[in-house]
């Protein structure tokens, strides 16, 4: 043992971020986000940077620029939320979380959208996800020239990995030492996990399957003004302790400390043009405001960070006598290589109570098929994980096998029987895979809504039923009587991917896109793949990243942007 | 009483011949609260019981569930007895007390609270329902039922909700309505609303909300001293539970 591991394991959980002080802004004793003092910038004040969507992305790069004297505003479609008074410990009470304007769906196998996979409000999609936060392998940015699919990234791990240590650090994720991909220690320690998990541990480790408990992005033990988890089990539904981790907690606060404004309710509808016939660039955006009144917001520089479903239909809209099919879209990527990941469910029944809906859905995961292995006979691989559903969603997966009626009321009163394992599969960017927009719909505020195209290839189908033979084969090992299983998806990534050629791309490795000097993708639709990794914590690592290119002002070409004062020091004291 | 072991699987569909439970009657009926029938597999488990634990917006939000029953608005007097009765044979609720699913789904669609996407192939939530509605009927007229599925016999009802779920449905409404994507709208209104009922939990021994109290005991096999014993568990004998 050395004397780095020593110190690591002396220090876990006492380290504190030394450039993000959110935790210790939040109050004592009410959740919401202190917004006193928060800073209000006029429409006609050019600020340095417009953040459309308050998210794992924009809620970084807000953070970031903000502590580097960047004026800042974020815009959020959806509330400033206080999780006292908004949220509530109940399944169904929580629809309003999710982005619940109409979408069309529509390919060979739809993806459902809504609760499944979207988020609207400050937070975004991270206040109503597990908490799951692995890191990508270093293998996810190179998979074409590796394995032959999918497509290199113009990035990789190492531009990512210091990202990944601040964020860790952040959050902060608590786990095991992990074994896979680029080895590392998490800043917490590892949850308690319940019985149901600790079964399937066993299952697996008969099978020579390796497990490790986390990578979940709730603090082990109280940090800065963020009270201990509860263990109650309600992480999809918005976290009313202030415990998971979310833009919302770890990082709105200090953007606000640090003179950001956050603008929730507000519909970012177009991105704005400067007028006349120089070379084109982004002034601003034009938005509703939380009264539905039109406005524009003047920006020298604006960042899209409204995730792949919204941030192609934001680009796809913004069409002008230049640009008639939407910005970026000059050479019809806008939108391709969405994707998202298989998550097949498998449920077994036990002969103790397992009571899943205690503790927190995330618990332990494998990554042991990560990797390709050609012998199981498609590209790339599944990690596994565990998915806790609460009676709705365990009534979902039960109807899924054709139980209705009695056989579903039957199966449903077995609930404390049962707990279930979940698979995240890569599927592979495929240009088929579009979100594009239809003007034979349009939301509240008369605009085009967004309609996505899903259809699998043979190496995906391949993947996912590979991954449930592995679920059912863990939970028999476990000693399962009967075993239930639903196919579904989760998570979305890609859609204005990033990389070297701009026939082949939207944005280049500085996330600009490639029309427009100072127009910027700051979220997952930037990612050319996947892995097998939920995406909150990659997501927050690239706008980190692309804060710091900005700040340092390495974007080549990127003029106006950022302040040429000095960084503002923060207001008030910090703790 | 003769309780049975939960231990084992043998009252589930999959492991018993035709797929069909075990005749819930055979549970005890439920002797403290409402459960869904009364079928009692937690006799004594009444989550509303623990409604002084829940933080106020929820504890509202749920209570709003059993006492604020919303009258049917969006759907019409034709429309409301085929969907009911669709709503019971779904849920398997021959009789009362019953949750009433269809006057809470019928909020919903009165509020315009939709779930964020739509089938290409499909019209709006609102449309679907109620062309599911024509459709039943339609099925029940080539039953030989010409005054609405409503009002058809039981095994005509669990035939059409049989060929509705494996996407079987033909002629008419079902022409032009994908059958196996109405049975998903429809079936996602259905459990979303039945299992957000508390007599539901109460049948399945789920902990309902938990904040701000939480959880200390989620190893193998325990429970709160609150939450529910299944029927199995109580000794006739010894009054307290295990554990």
């Amino acid at each position: 043992m050395t004397v780095a591991h020593t110190l690591r394991t002396f220090a876990r959980g006492s380290i504190r971020p030394p450039d993000n002080d959110s935790a210790f802004l939040l109050d004592v004793h009410r959740r919401a986000v202190p917004t006193e003092r928060m800073a209000r910038y006029g429409d006609d004040f050019e600020v340095d940077i417009a953040i459309v969507g308050a998210g794992a992305g924009g809620g970084v790069l807000a953070q970031r620029l903000a502590r580097q004297g960047w004026k800042v505003v974020v815009f959020d479609a959806g509330p400033f939320w206080d999780p006292d008074a908004d949220w509530v410990s109940d399944e169904a009470g929580s629809h309003k979380l999710f982005w619940t304007e109409p979408r069309v769906i529509g390919g060979q196998d739809p993806v459902e959208l809504g609760k499944n996979n979207s988020g609207q409000g400050v937070g975004g999609s991270m206040i109503h996800y597990a908490g799951y936060a692995p890191r990508f392998h270093p293998s996810d940015f190179e998979v074409r020239t590796r394995d032959g699919v999918g497509e290199d990234w113009p990035i990789s791990y190492r531009d990512l990995k210091r990202e990944y240590e601040r964020i860790e650090l952040e959050l902060p994720v608590a786990g095991e030492h992990w074994p896979w991909g680029d080895p590392h220690h998490y800043p917490h320690s590892p949850h308690p996990i319940a019985g149901g998990a600790e079964m399937c541990v066993e299952g697996a480790r008969k099978l020579g399957i390796e497990t490790r408990v986390g990578p979940v992005a709730i603090a082990n033990g109280a940090f800065g003004n963020r009270p201990h988890c509860i263990y109650r089990g309600f992480c999809l539904q918005g976290c009313k302790v202030n415990a998971k981790a979310s833009p919302l907690v770890t990082h709105i606060p200090d953007a606000i400390e640090h003179g950001a404004e956050i603008r929730g309710s507000c519909m970012v509808c177009q991105i704005e043009l400067a007028p006349g016939d120089g070379p084109p660039r982004a002034c601003g955006v034009r938005y509703f405001d939380p009264d539905g009144t039109e406005r524009v917001q003047r920006a020298a520089v604006v960042a899209v960070c409204g995730y792949s479903i919204e941030t192609p239909r934001l680009l796809l809209n913004s069409t002008s006598r230049r640009f008639l099919h939407g910005l970026g879209n000059s050479n019809d990527q806008v939108g391709r290589c969405v994707m998202v990941q298989g998550a097949p469910q498998v449920a077994g029944r036990f002969s103790t109570e397992a009571r899943m809906y205690k503790a927190p859905p995330p618990e332990f995961s494998s990554e042991q098929f990560y990797e390709t292995d050609l012998a199981r006979g498609f590209a790339r691989g599944f990690s596994i994980q565990t998915v806790g559903p609460l009676p709705i969603a365990w009534a979902e997966h039960v109807i899924a096998g054709g139980h209705w009626g009695r056989a579903l009321r039957e199966y449903m009163r077995d609930y404390n029987h049962w707990y279930a394992l979940g698979a995240l599969s890569e599927l592979l960017p495929l240009p088929e895979n579009r979100v594009t927009v239809t003007a034979e719909v349009i939301d509240r505020h008369g605009l085009p809504v967004a309609r996505m195209d899903y259809t699998q290839c043979e190496n995906d189908r391949k993947n996912i039923a590979y991954a449930k033979q592995t679920l059912r084969d863990i939970l028999e090992a476990a000693g399962a009587q009967d075993i239930l299983e639903i196919d579904r998806y989760a998570h979305l990534v890609g859609g204005c991917r990033m990389g070297r050629d701009p026939e082949r791309s939207v944005v280049d490795s500085d996330h600009r896109i490639w029309e427009l000097p100072n127009l910027f993708i700051g979220d997952g639709s930037v990612m050319p793949t996947q892995g097998s990794a939920n995406p909150a914590l990659t997501i927050m690592a690239l706008a980190s990243r692309l804060a710091g290119r900005l700040a340092a002002k390495k974007v080549q070409g990127a003029a106006a942007g950022g302040p040429t004062r000095r960084p503002a020091a923060a207001r008030g004291t910090s703790p | 009483m003769a309780g049975r072991d939960f231990a084992l699987a043998d009252h589930l569909p999959q492991k018993r011949e035709g797929g069909q439970p075990a005749p819930p009657e055979e549970l005890p009926r439920q002797r403290n609260g409402i459960t869904p029938q009364m079928h009692g597999r937690y006799p004594d488990y009444n989550v509303l019981d623990e409604a002084d634990h829940w933080d106020e917006v929820t504890r509202q939000v749920v209570l709003d569930r059993v006492d604020k029953v919303p009258e049917i608005r969006f759907f019409t007097a034709q429309e409301a007895a085929c969907l009911g009765a669709l709503c019971d044979m779904v849920m398997a609720q021959d009789r009362d007390p019953r949750i009433p699913v269809l006057n809470m789904v019928d909020a919903k669609m009165f509020e315009g609270k939709l779930d964020g996407y739509r089938y290409a192939d499909m019209p709006d939530d609102r449309e679907t329902w109620r062309r599911v509605a024509r459709g039943l009927d339609a099925a029940a007229v080539q039953h030989g039922v010409t005054n609405g599925f409503a009002q058809a016999p039981t095994d005509v009802q669990h035939e059409i909700v049989q060929a509705f779920s494996e996407g079987k449905l033909h002629g008419e409404v079902w022409d032009e309505l994908p059958c196996s994507n109405a049975w998903s709208v429809v079936t996602r209104g259905i459990l979303s609303e039945f299992y957000s009922h508390p007599w539901a939990w109460n049948e399945i021994g789920f902990g309902g909300p938990a904040y701000p109290r939480g959880y200390m005991r989620f190893g193998q096999g325990q429970r709160e001293h609150w939450e529910g014993a299944p029927a199995s568990d109580a000794d006739p004998v010894r009054e307290d539970t295990p554990n």
